[in-house]
């Protein structure tokens, strides 16, 4: 062990020390900002803090298989055909604590005439879409500082939320550790988005044992069950009509789907009635596989068959269009 | 509690305050009961383990004291460390081989860190039965069994070097905090940085050998030399460094192994240098060492590298016979090295030629890289596949080698690879953390904002534990 030379405490050393590391910090954690920023795409709460509009006649929300609902250009294709402005605020693997939050943070400073959740009964089954998606690599880094969602996380931290979750967002940590940081925020699943899947028992199996990692468990679908209460009350708060869709699933993959899947379903539906929210079940609409670019998402015409097998009226029949005047108005179909 | 996880420096913020807030007297007091804290806090069963070990310890030690005879002491010593090493053998081993053999299990797992303290308490019982140390205080022995931040993976202390340093009475010393912080930043540096960020391209690359591609196989196999060497040297200068914030020494555990220029170098004075010590003093040297003519330096040394890849047997990357094989061929390699030396008449290179020095050094490399295979592999079979095929490609790499397509991951591992060996070489033989407080402020300054920037920009904080505790 080498003998050090000094031989006493210097406390103004030491601080100095401090801050010129607090300043080196605050250095890199306004780049991460930056590229936060110059990489931002997918991120629903980038979309809401860099949206142009105020007002969105439509606000998805949902995980992945609500994503292809704005894949190319099917977003600028579902507004010119509803003539509604739509803000798509899904996210892969996001359940509905996470959408709860989304929600709270879109309506802090925006406003909707409609909020469509498309329900995912994984989303429900595990805190892995929920709590630990917040936090995980691929999610916490690409949501910019924002002082309103500091709040907001900060609430969340009362009702559950790990504090370790918001410390990381005030702090900026993993934004300043974010391995992708010179990657674009995208789903590499868009790139399929135009080919058909060729069926696979052994991926369907394997997509389904990754969506539901634990066990059926009453309490954890009752608690999320209350997160899905809260969006709706949210939504209602605010004035917006709110309608929940089951999304179409191949029928090879939904036969393969565990036994909870019926739990969820029922809570759902008993939930949304007493909350007379409207719950329209697309589960059946698309049986065939040719209709998805892998195990369980949509393809180009898949969302295309959606649209027009009662997605597209679901989002025309909106009870409060255009109450502002500051949305993009699109050429009707 | 893992170093790298963010509870533990708040843990660290309280232990270190209140230790300096206390008198001398209740220190040692504090630092244990803050170590069975720390080992118990995720899984309070681990106490029951250490309780066990060190209670085995101490009433051996107490019933030798009152022995009327020295033989009868002794008696009392060797049963006390017989026993716990039967103990280490039947938690590792029972129910693996219960299970080969159809008997019932016991249903008991040695927590982490288990034989790392057992190890140091049966150097503690051999040491005493040989009268080169005098039994120390309860507390002195407890701290020395529990010290928090080596419980988990070493380095295995001795008490004739641990528990004199508690009799001088424990304070927090500028130079040796300034020494245990620059360590603590080089451990995590070397874990965080470079460790957990070459485990990705290994692991991916070891899952199924037989589809990865020769040249992947390659690549892992290099990583993986340094992923675990940077993984267990960075858990031991963590724990050095954190010794050292409470002012006291522990030996070194690693010196640069990958520039030994002989097996035998890497093994007896570069790597896991405390645990080689204790397979020397308690193992190699009881059953003759190389006093007994060459056959039987040559086996004894094979008993001894056979036991140390046992030890890693039973956990780790699977159980399998793989460590056995890893084991084997460091003994084979030390022995043919050790024949080679007898019968060129003389002993292992001393300085030398740089050109020879060089390719010693890289042959010395490359077979511990070659064994590590074995170490790494699920099973014999899989490291058999990975040697082969890189064999079998080894023609074709000259001209792969342009047109591979390197992944991002690759570069990153690289350059870290590259920029510890520079480091090594740069800093001779005093490590960079002591070489640097040497140094004029701004620059110490540089090279710690520096560190801290690494680890904050390419540290993989939600990795994994330390590959070492789970032995």
């Amino acid at each position: 062990m080498h003998e050090s030379p000094p031989p006493q405490w210097h406390p103004g050393l030491i601080a100095l020390f401090v801050l010129i590391g607090a300043v080196i910090y605050a250095a890199l954690l306004l780049g991460s900002e930056w590229l936060t920023y110059r990489q931002g795409d997918r991120n629903p709460f980038f979309r809401i803090i860099t949206a142009e509009q105020s007002h969105h006649d439509w606000i998805i929300l949902g995980a992945s298989h609500a994503m292809p609902l704005d894949f190319a250009d099917t977003g600028a294709m579902i507004e010119a055909g509803t003539g509604m402005t739509v803000l798509n605020l899904a996210a892969t693997g996001t359940g509905p604590l996470i959408q709860r939050l989304i929600t709270a943070r879109y309506f802090a400073d925006h406003s909707a005439g409609g909020v469509l959740i498309v329900a995912d009964g994984f989303g429900f089954a595990s805190r892995q879409w929920n709590e630990d998606r917040l936090n995980d690599g691929d999610f916490m880094p690409r949501i910019p500082w924002d002082r309103r969602l500091v709040a907001i996380f900060g609430r969340a931290v009362a009702e559950g939320l790990p504090a370790t979750t918001w410390l990381d967002y005030v702090s900026g940590f993993s934004k300043i550790n974010n391995r992708d940081r010179f990657a674009r925020d995208t789903w590499q699943a868009e790139e399929k988005f135009a080919r058909a899947a060729r069926p696979s028992d052994l991926a369907d199996r394997q997509r389904i044992d990754y969506l539901y990692p634990d066990a059926e468990n009453a309490e954890t679908l009752a608690r999320y069950m209350r997160e899905m209460v809260a969006i709706v009350g949210l939504a209602q708060a605010q004035g917006a009509q709110v309608v929940v869709v089951r999304p179409p699933l191949p029928d090879r993959f939904r036969n393969r789907l565990p036994p909870q899947e019926a739990a969820f379903d029922a809570l759902l539906r008993e939930t949304l009635a007493a909350q007379d929210v409207t719950l329209h079940d697309f589960s059946t609409l698309l049986p065939a596989a040719n209709l998805y670019f892998d195990t369980d998402h949509l393809n180009r015409a898949g969302v295309e068959a959606w649209l027009n097998g009662g997605l597209g009226a679901v989002l025309k029949a909106l009870k409060h269009a255009d109450p502002r005047g500051d949305r993009q108005s699109g050429p009707h179909l | 509690m893992l170093f790298t996880s963010p509870g533990f420096y708040l843990f660290l913020a309280i232990v270190l305050a209140v230790f300096a807030l206390l008198p001398a007297t209740l220190r040692i007091v504090w630092l244990m009961l803050a170590s069975l804290f720390f080992y118990g806090v995720a899984t309070p069963w681990n106490l029951a383990f250490l309780g066990g070990v060190m209670a085995g310890g101490f009433i051996c030690t107490w019933l030798a004291e009152r022995a009327a005879t020295d033989r009868a002491a002794k008696g009392w010593l060797t049963f006390g460390a017989l026993g716990l090493i039967g103990a280490l053998v039947v938690l590792k081993f029972y129910d693996a081989t219960a299970t080969a053999l159809g008997l019932p299990q016991l249903g008991i797992t040695a927590p982490a860190g288990y034989s790392f303290y057992t190890f140091m308490v049966v150097a503690h019982l051999i040491d005493l039965g040989r009268g080169s140390i005098t039994p120390p205080s309860l507390a002195g022995y407890l701290l020395y069994v529990s010290w928090f931040p080596k419980i988990f993976a070493g380095p295995i202390e001795r008490s004739a070097t641990f528990v004199p340093q508690l009799a001088q009475g424990l304070r927090l010393h500028p130079g040796m905090a300034l020494l245990g912080f620059s360590l603590v930043l080089a451990g995590l540096i070397k874990k965080l940085v470079i460790a957990d960020n070459l485990a990705p391209v290994v692991d991916a690359a070891f899952a199924i050998p037989a589809y990865a591609p020769p040249m992947e196989l390659l690549i892992a196999a290099y990583f993986f030399a340094f992923q675990i060497y940077c993984d267990f040297a960075g858990y031991s200068d963590i724990a050095i460094g954190l010794s050292a914030l409470f002012g006291l020494q522990l030996r070194d555990n690693f010196r640069r192994p990958y520039l030994s220029r002989s097996i035998g170098e890497f093994w007896a004075e570069r790597w896991h240098i405390t645990l080689g010590n204790w397979f020397r003093d308690y193992l190699y040297f009881p059953l003759g060492g190389s006093r007994r003519g060459g056959v039987r330096k040559i086996a004894n040394l094979m008993c001894v590298f056979a036991i140390s890849g046992l030890w890693h047997a039973g956990l780790g990357y699977g159980v399998g016979w793989g460590f056995l094989i890893w084991g084997l061929l460091n003994g084979v390699f030390v022995s043919v090295e050790n024949l080679l030396a007898l019968g060129a008449g003389k002993a292992p290179p001393g300085r030398g030629h740089w050109l020879s020095v060089i390719l010693q050094t890289l042959l010395t490399f490359h077979l511990i890289g070659l064994a590590w295979v074995f170490f790494r592999a699920a099973t014999i079979s899989d490291a058999l596949t990975i040697l082969r095929r890189i064999a079998a490609a080894l023609p074709s790499l000259p001209g792969l080698l342009p047109v591979y397509p390197f992944s991002a991951d690759h570069a990153l591992g690289a350059t870290l690879v590259l920029g510890l060996m520079a480091i090594e070489l740069a800093a001779g033989r005093q490590p960079l953390p002591a070489r640097l407080l040497t140094w004029p402020r701004p620059v110490r300054w540089g090279v710690w904002y520096g560190g801290l920037a690494l680890l904050l920009v390419f540290g993989r904080w939600q990795g994994g534990s330390f590959i070492y505790m789970q032995f």
